[in-house]
């Protein structure tokens, strides 16, 4: 049968059918400005937390070797990190204070402390500094204190007039250790990539379910307007299913190619709209930094091939029955597969990496959710990614075998339930 | 050069479909297809087109195996008609042609073409879900021919259209075989098939119970028919009293007479006149396809398209009620339909 129906170009006639219907449609154009806008609130998220952020009070305590040294870095922390406002205790944003038990402040980070700086002077003179953060600092407030950190150390050296060059200061970040191993991130830089995590696991959820949900309503479509009894006729059962999954994906991709577009516009305006309405230094670059080549490529891989596996599936189911209102019931387990990834993903993003999540990232219909969200925190071994990419791509093709043999056999049944007896013997009597 | 159905056997379970089924369509013929519901019509045309896979046997065309050919060989009218309902007719026709690999320039002109001979010019530009059911039949009929197929199958064709629409597609199927085109319909409408076929197959339960050309088949039964009209009786109560002719279909000016085995025709033409009636018609036929089906399977084409007698005394008190008075009136209807 394939030699007499090779897969082109028929499948191609069928996908461009499929994609001029879907892209022309109203729900199309009303989903894309409406899943385009989620995007963009949820890219713009931080912003919004840094600006309700903008008035709360960054607690500083300082550490010092010498009270000579404390009180030199609290002096000039206080005067560079909050300016005019120094000594405004009710508007200044940085509140800096001498601290003397080091255990007791590194116990109270993130707590009543949002940041301990240790501060120390060596045998040359030159000063070190060790900044300790929780999660309760921003990004923006820890480059500040680093600024403040080199201004300690500039104003260091030119009150003691040495005679010797001057050093850069030993700066060194004590990053809070994400849970469960892996590579750590700093705060910011972490809070930034999930957030980008968030939007785009949440939008290839949604994308793979809405388009899958597409390919089998389509198929149901045929069946009910009875076109199906021509469209069999005259082209194969592959070329139907392939076409349908191509036109409907590529439908689905230009969709989220909009999304996308429209969500790292938002994050690369996200540095000047900070700057315009929180003031100079307010930089969130993290989020947009968590945005690598790299990750995009890893999204739209398996994108692509989540949604190839899944839409499979759905051609399969949506041949199997002939009302729209089956449609639900039996494309149900599929959903409810999907929502466990889903799920997974969020667990994922929280930044669990037990070994179930790494499991569930390489079983084929869950590791394009959960997957993504490993690979934005940068939790993933490469090799991980390539059994997952694989067992993705053999999944495919194992499903694309069973599901061509499905459609062809569930297109001709009509007003049967399908049992999985009656499907076995369709699916021998269908070429 | 034909198309050769060679002991085409198909089951669905411990259902026979198709039960060694074997028949020879000659081509650049019209083909009648005629069988009840379930007779095995629909699965013999999606085997043939490769849709289904018969268990043993095989369809040929000019000697080749049918999933050999390529798929612009046949031209498909199915019996449940649909289209997409949002695309433009022009749109649906295009692609369809795409399909069977007609360029999509040739598709347009083909199918602006076709519009413009069954009178639809202005059905180009609008979507089907905008036409009548009659019109979007005559679309899908189309969409079947418009790549030029060798062989035509059709799946009760005229179901559901007006007298227009069915001389219509009569013509254009008279049009089609003139091209040298083989076309092969299933039908119930016996009369269309009389007027169509130069060679017909009754199909029952999967197996061909007689096939070939039109006259053959009507022969087959032995019976013969006389078509009679008498100036001023109508009722021929004479009729009774010739050994072995009956009245088959009574009329006004003309009735059917069957004429028993063995019996020469020309008794019922002597006994009018040596009763002294007007004869105005005299003619020696052959029975009528829908007789010959009768003859052959044992009941009529269309008895699943009528009431089943009722059951004595079964169901409600209503029901019995209608059915002893539908037995009143019709005495017969107690027993199976013949």
């Amino acid at each position: 049968m394939s030699s007499r129906d090779p897969l082109l170009p028929n499948a191609l006639i069928v996908a461009r059918r499929e994609y001029g219907e879907r892209v022309r449609s109203r729900l199309f154009h009303v989903s894309t400005v409406l899943l385009a806008t989620l995007a963009v609130l949820v890219a713009f998220a931080p912003l919004f937390i840094r600006a309700l952020d903008s008035g709360s009070v960054t607690r500083v305590a300082v550490i010092a070797d010498s009270p000579q040294l404390s009180g030199r870095t609290i002096a000039i922390l206080d005067n560079i990190l909050n300016g005019a406002l120094a000594g405004d205790e009710v508007r200044a944003p940085f509140r800096v204070e001498a601290s003397s038990d080091r255990a007791a402040s590194l116990a109270a980070l993130g707590h009543t402390v949002d940041s301990v700086i240790v501060a120390g002077r060596g045998a040359t003179g030159r000063l070190s500094f060790e900044f300790h953060v929780g999660e309760t600092i921003g990004d923006d407030r820890l480059q500040q204190l680093s600024i403040g950190a080199f201004g300690v150390a500039v104003l260091d050296y030119s009150a003691n007039n040495p005679s010797g060059a001057f050093q850069m200061p030993e700066v060194q970040l004590l990053r809070t250790a994400i849970p469960g191993g892996g590579a750590s991130l700093g705060v910011a830089d972490y809070a930034g990539r999930r957030i980008v995590g968030i939007v785009f696991v949440f939008v290839i959820f949604l994308t793979i379910v809405i388009y899958g949900m597409w390919v089998a309503a389509g198929v149901v479509t045929e069946k009910t307007s009875r076109v199906m009894e021509l469209m069999i006729s005259a082209a194969s059962a592959r070329q139907l299913v392939v076409g349908k999954v191509f036109g409907i994906g590529l439908a689905g991709l230009t969709q989220y190619g909009t999304i996308l577009v429209a969500a790292i516009a938002a994050l690369a305006v996200e540095d000047r709209l900070a700057t315009v309405l929180l003031g100079p230094g307010s930089t969130l670059t993290p989020s947009f930094a968590g945005l690598t080549p790299g990750l995009l490529l890893a999204y739209g891989g398996y994108f692509v091939l989540g949604f190839t596996l899944y839409a499979l599936v759905y051609a399969a189911a949506g041949s199997l029955v002939s009302r729209a209102e089956d449609l639900q019931v039996i494309a149900l387990p599929l959903s409810l597969v999907a929502i466990g990834g889903y799920l997974l993903s969020i667990l994922a993003l929280t930044g669990g990496t037990t070994w179930f999540i790494r499991l569930a990232s390489l079983i084929p219909f869950w590791s394009p959710f959960v997957m993504l969200p490993r690979l934005t925190l940068g939790h993933v071994e490469s090799w991980e990614v390539v059994v997952s990419i694989a067992l993705l791509v053999v999944a495919i093709f194992a499903t694309y075998v069973v599901a061509v043999r499905i459609y062809a056999a569930g297109v001709l049944l009509y007003g049967q339930r399908p049992s999985l007896k009656g499907l076995v013997a369709a699916t021998r009597a269908a070429r | 050069m034909s198309l050769v159905l060679d002991s085409v056997t198909k089951r669905f379970g411990s259902i026979v479909a198709l039960d060694q089924l074997t028949f020879e369509v000659p081509r650049g013929q019209v083909f009648g297809f005629l069988g009840a519901n379930g007779a095995g019509k629909t699965t013999t045309m999606r085997i043939a087109l490769g849709v289904l896979r018969a268990d043993s046997g095989a369809i040929y065309w000019n000697g080749s195996p049918s999933e050999a050919l390529p798929r612009r060989t046949w031209g498909y009218l199915p019996e449940e008609r649909g289209l997409y309902p949002r695309m433009t007719v022009l749109e649906q026709l295009v692609f369809f042609g795409s399909l069977y690999g007609l360029p999509k320039d040739v598709a347009a002109r083909e199918a602006r073409a076709w519009l413009a001979r069954f009178r639809v010019p202005d059905f180009a530009d609008r979507r089907a879900d905008e036409l009548s059911k009659g019109n979007q039949q005559k679309v899908q009929f189309l969409a079947a021919i418009l790549h030029d197929p060798e062989v035509l199958l059709m799946d009760e064709p005229f179901t559901g259209l007006d007298p227009v629409n069915v001389a219509l597609l009569r013509e254009a199927f008279l049009e089609l075989r003139d091209r040298g085109k083989t076309l092969i319909f299933s039908t119930h409408q016996m009369e269309a098939a009389e007027a169509l076929c130069e060679s017909v197959a009754i199909v029952d339960r999967g197996r061909v119970v007689v096939g070939g050309s039109l006259a053959e088949v009507k022969r087959s039964t032995g019976r013969r028919m006389v078509i009679i009209g008498i100036a001023g009786d109508h009722q021929l109560r004479w009729i009774a009293d010739v050994p072995g002719a009956r009245v088959i279909r009574p009329g006004i000016e003309r009735s059917e007479v069957e004429v028993d085995e063995g019996i020469e025709p020309d008794v019922v033409l002597a006994a009018a006149l040596a009763l002294g009636l007007r004869v105005t018609h005299f003619e020696i036929a052959d029975p009528s396809l829908e007789q010959v089906f009768i003859d052959h399977v044992g009941r009529p084409v269309d008895e699943d398209l009528r009431l089943a007698p009722a059951a004595p005394g079964g169901g409600s008190d209503r029901r019995s009620g209608g059915a002893r008075r539908r037995q009143a009136t019709a005495p017969r209807a107690d027993g199976p339909a013949a």
